[in-house]
């Protein structure tokens, strides 16, 4: 430990130097004076004893340097004094300094904020143990599976350690100051252990999943708890209304557990879920399976023993399991967010590129000033080393004070994005600046301060020193490799700039391709809103109907309402139901093939107040009702799929696929034009829409369809105003309420909203990149027209001499403007070879434009090249208006 | 060349100021610098001035340790005395020391008697 103590000896010597330095010339002189008093006790004059002191004692000065050495630690002590010294010439240049470490800033400041979205939603491990052993079971990857698949996949596969399911339940919490709707999950009881997950207070689920009645058992989130309980410590035990039934409350989940992590992402209660009598059902498609891989089983043995075990389950139970993936949890959760993010991270890493090299061009430039500095130093003894680390010291710290404020800037960056990210983001709630982009950021500063750095500080003190020394320091032509770097700088620039333009050309290209899509109906002052009746005494199926009824004629009665209507779940936002149908007359279709509907449930009023044409045929009215033969509106693509060349007007079909009996047949009454469905993207699928009030899966009426369907107890109302529709939302709300005050309503949206919401995530791309691309094109800017200027005042004598020997000015004007666009052409070159190859790596995330776009490409091409002549007609000007006498006279 | 007579001479200078430290107890710079000559009887040239690096150095390690004082002729002065760790030290070195000498002395072939 000695080491330890020296090293402490020696921080310590770095301080208080003016007192030791006193005590060493105390003691020094001490000694000297001794050495002098015995010489002239032996005889010698005072003159010549005091020299021949000297003599005896050697070099004073290097005794004290050789002692000052080894009291402190001086590399430490250069690195303050190199500091020092930078800090005093940054503040003598504040406006230099002000434009480099706001370039700085910028540069690392963007990287820190896309990064901490990157680490949060990318790169953190799920919060479950062993999270990578996590994986789901879902036909195509994304649709949810039987119950009975889910029975007999969990029974005869070897691969997993557990399989769990979970399905959609979003109950009514009702006896309570204000009902709610909250969404929750059903789930198998293996589930919490399978995820590792522990309960903060009381217990996860124990019963057997099938024990009926061992079902009503609750398990809430630390929200919930914490905001319909007041983090009650006692509430374990409690009771709670849920749908108009009382469930136990087992336990609460920690501030930090989300189930499900894609999907469903935000659940706040959890509830066992109990099979019965839909064990053996293969239809209906309600749960999501999620299942953790046997230690040393890898995925691909997984996947090869679930293609099997479906393949063998297909030949016994035709139609009942294709397309079987099994695909990693973590992938579910981030699969459609990655591409985007990663577009996003190589944007602004371009960003940083550009502003790195706008500082080496400044420094550059700081340096050939700096030229007499340099060779004044060098001339009395500095090493070429130690000047290259003077300006390695000065340039980290440039960096230290664009990192500090980049921080700033991140900070408020981070908390920019999230609140401008669109909501369907996974763990975006988690974004914050934590050590982990606190050491990212630090890494890339540090990079950043070499790589602006080096480059320039080797260039600068490469000097001839009398070369330097004769010429006085005038403006003598620049040397060929100095202008050659410079050169390759702004040309870099460009080409960075150009493929971030072309990125975010492309993004806005597919956006407004996104934008002008149609989406079959007038968004423009609609109001939604979920109204949930579910536990109430509406939800009796004798009075659902009325109740529904009454709730559209109240609702029309306000001023300012054009019209009402209801349906089951709104297109964009709400749930989607796709089921299979069968069409009358036709041979039963090979399983698996059955024609296929997306499911709408809707009342007489839903088309005319969406403005969602009826192409043909009639539309849905009162008199559909109960009593009345069933009716159904198809939409287009159901149209031309299924009745291809026909007429399916008068067609009967029917819903009740699982009761191969009687079915209830629908006649088609009409045919709508194409809505957006669930995405905005994606091209609608053939789809259907019933007669609310003949439909027993909406009146809960025990329908066709069964348990699955019997938590539809709710209705969507659409409601067309005659103004700002967001205004009258509380008049609508009060009016349901006036019917019935205990009835939740959620959801409530303008129907412009729940479109921007649709195309949040694009349009949120297109944002940052477009910010992105005009700070790169700024930067370039600045970059060209800070080159050009820098090489026309360098040139000065050069033009004066070109001037004088007969060169007109408009001549001299073309020379600056060439030199200029010549730099801009080869950056501009490079920048599309980089961009033809980097651009299809945005596939993914365009939308009706293709990653080669020429459009995009010339665009951006011209407008650069705008861009660089403009920035070069300044100096050009400047440079003809040189005065050859003038120059030639600076001399 | 020089640099390898310094290198020498660090090692020796360490040794001789423990002991001279150890013989005649706390002293200044200049009263060492006096000591070594006198033992030394002019054999070793010792530039006077490169003392006072190696007392830090020294000091540093803890082998000896300063205090101002006042000296003989009502000066102020820094003494140095050794410490226990230098005491330590001074007979570790001075063991290695006889060793060595006693190895060179036989190697060059002047072993004692011969």
């Amino acid at each position: 430990m000695t080491w330890l103590r020296i090293l402490t000896i020696r921080i310590k010597g770095m301080f208080g130097k003016r007192r030791r330095e006193t005590e060493l010339d105390t003691e020094l002189e001490a000694h000297l004076e001794a050495l002098t008093g015995e010489n002239i006790r032996r005889g010698m004059a005072p003159k010549e004893a005091r020299h021949a002191a000297h003599r005896e004692f050697g070099g004073v000065e290097q005794a004290k340097e050789l002692y000052r050495e080894r009291r402190g630690l001086p590399f430490l002590e250069t690195l303050f004094q190199d500091i020092r010294f930078g800090a005093r010439m940054f503040s003598k240049n504040p406006g230099f300094t002000g434009i480099a470490v706001l370039t700085l800033a910028l540069g690392i400041g963007a990287n820190a904020a896309i990064f901490s979205v990157v680490d949060a939603v990318l790169l953190r491990p799920l919060t479950y143990r062993d999270s990578d052993r996590l994986v789901t079971l879902l036909h195509d990857g994304t649709d949810p599976v039987s119950v009975g698949n889910y029975i007999d996949w969990r029974e005869q596969s070897r691969s997993f350690e557990a399989m769990a399911a979970a399905e959609y339940w979003s109950p009514n919490l009702t006896d309570v100051d204000s009902p709610e709707h909250i969404p929750g999950l059903k789930v198998t009881q293996n589930l919490f252990p399978m995820l590792g997950a522990e309960p903060q207070l009381g217990r996860v689920f124990t019963a057997e999943e099938d024990q009926k009645g061992a079902e009503h058992e609750v398990i809430l989130s630390y929200r919930l708890w914490q905001r319909r309980f007041a983090g009650d410590g006692k509430v374990i035990g409690k009771a709670v209304k849920l749908d108009g039934e009382l469930y136990t409350i087992v336990g609460v989940m920690p501030r930090e557990f989300r189930f499900a992590p894609f999907w469903s992402t935000h659940t706040e209660l959890w509830v066992p879920i109990a099979f019965g009598e839909r064990i053996h059902n293969r239809a209906g498609n309600s749960l999501r399976i999620f299942a953790r891989l046997k230690p040393g089983v890898r995925l691909a043995e997984a996947r090869a023993e679930i293609s099997t075990l479906t393949a063998r389950l297909e030949r016994q139970f035709p139609g009942t399991n294709r397309d079987v993936l099994v695909t990693p949890l973590m992938e579910q959760v981030v699969g459609k967010i990655q591409t985007p993010l990663l577009v996003l991270l190589g944007a602004v890493g371009f960003v940083l590129l550009i502003a790195c090299a706008n500082v080496a061009h400044m420094l550059l430039a700081r340096a050939a000033a700096r030229q007499k500095e340099i060779a004044v130093r060098a001339a009395l003894g500095a090493a070429r080393a130690r000047v290259v680390r003077q300006f390695l010291t000065e340039n980290l710290l440039l960096t230290a004070m664009g990192a500090s404020a980049g921080l700033v800037l991140a900070t408020w960056g981070t908390h920019a994005l999230v609140a401008l990210s669109p909501a369907d983001i996974p763990r975006v709630e988690t974004v914050t600046i934590d050590t982990h982009v606190v050491l990212f950021l630090l890494a890339v500063s540090v990079l950043t301060g070499v790589v602006f750095g080096l480059a320039p500080a080797m260039q600068a003190t490469a000097v001839n020193l009398s070369d330097v020394l004769k010429e006085g320091g005038r403006g003598a032509s620049e040397s060929a490799g100095r202008s050659r770097l410079r050169g390759f700088l702004v040309a870099s620039e460009f080409a960075l700039a150009l493929m971030l333009l072309i990125g975010a050309g492309l993004m806005i290209r597919s956006f407004f391709a996104l934008e002008s899509v149609d989406p079959g109906f007038n968004p423009h002052n609609v109001l939604s809103m979920v109204v949930s009746v579910a536990g109430s005494k509406e939800a009796d199926p004798n009075r659902r109907a009325i109740f529904y009824q009454q709730v559209q004629e109240q609702v029309r009665a306000i001023p300012g309402v054009e019209a009402v209507g209801g349906i089951n779940h709104l297109p964009l936002a709400g749930d989607m139901w796709g089921w299979p149908f069968v069409i009358e007359g036709r041979p039963k279709p090979r399983p698996g093939e059955s024609p296929f509907a997306v499911y709408r449930i809707v009342t007489p009023g839903y088309f005319p107040t969406m403005r969602l044409p009826l192409l043909r045929g009639r539309d849905i009215s009162a008199t559909d009702n109960a009593t009345a033969p069933g009716v159904v509106i198809l939409n287009q693509e159901a149209a031309r799929t299924y009745w291809p060349g026909e007429d399916p007007l008068g067609q009967h079909i029917s819903f009740d696929s699982g009761d191969p009996g009687s079915p209830t047949w629908l006649t088609v009454i009409g045919v709508a034009k194409n809505a957006k469905q669930e995405d905005w993207a994606t091209p609608p699928y053939p789809e259907a829409y019933l007669a609310a009030f003949q439909n027993r899966d909406f009146l809960g009426a025990a329908g066709a369809h069964g348990e699955a369907m019997l938590h539809m107890a709710y209705i969507t109302l659409v409601v067309r105003t005659t103004r700002d529709p967001g205004a009258l939302a509380s008049t609508v709300k009060n009016t349901v309420w006036s019917l019935d005050r205990n009835l939740p309503i959620s959801q409530v949206l303008t129907m412009d909203a729940v479109v921007a919401g649709a195309n949040a995530q694009p349009r949120f791309e297109m944002l940052l990149l477009g910010i992105f691309a005009a700070v790169a094109l700024v930067m370039a800017a600045a970059g060209i027209y800070g080159v050009m200027s820098y090489s026309v005042s360098r040139r000065t004598h050069e033009i004066g001499i070109r001037i004088s020997l007969g060169a007109s000015r408009n001549e001299v004007f073309r020379l600056v403007v060439r030199q200029g666009m010549a730099l801009a052409l080869v950056g501009s070159g490079a920048g599309i070879l980089g961009a033809l190859l980097l651009s299809r790596l945005m596939v993914k995330v365009l939308y009706g434009v293709r990653p080669i776009d020429p459009i995009t490409f010339a665009g951006v091409t011209v407008l650069l090249t705008i861009v660089a002549l403009a920035a070069s007609y300044l100096p050009a000007r400047r440079a003809m208006q040189v005065d050859p006498i003038a120059a030639l006279r600076n001399e | 060349m020089a640099q390898t007579r310094g290198e020498v001479l660090q090692g020796t200078l360490d040794l001789i100021v423990l002991k001279t430290l150890d013989a005649l107890g706390p002293l200044h710079g200049y009263g060492i610098a006096v000591r070594i000559q006198q033992v030394s009887a002019d054999l070793l040239k010792l530039n006077q001035g490169t003392l006072y690096p190696a007392l830090l150095r020294l000091e540093q390690r803890g082998w000896i340790s300063s205090k101002w004082g006042v000296s003989d002729n009502n000066r102020k002065a820094k003494y140095y005395s050794l410490t226990r760790s230098g005491r330590k030290q001074l007979l570790a070195e001075t063991e290695s020391w006889e060793r060595m000498t006693a190895l060179m002395t036989r190697l060059l072939g002047r072993a004692e008697g011969a």
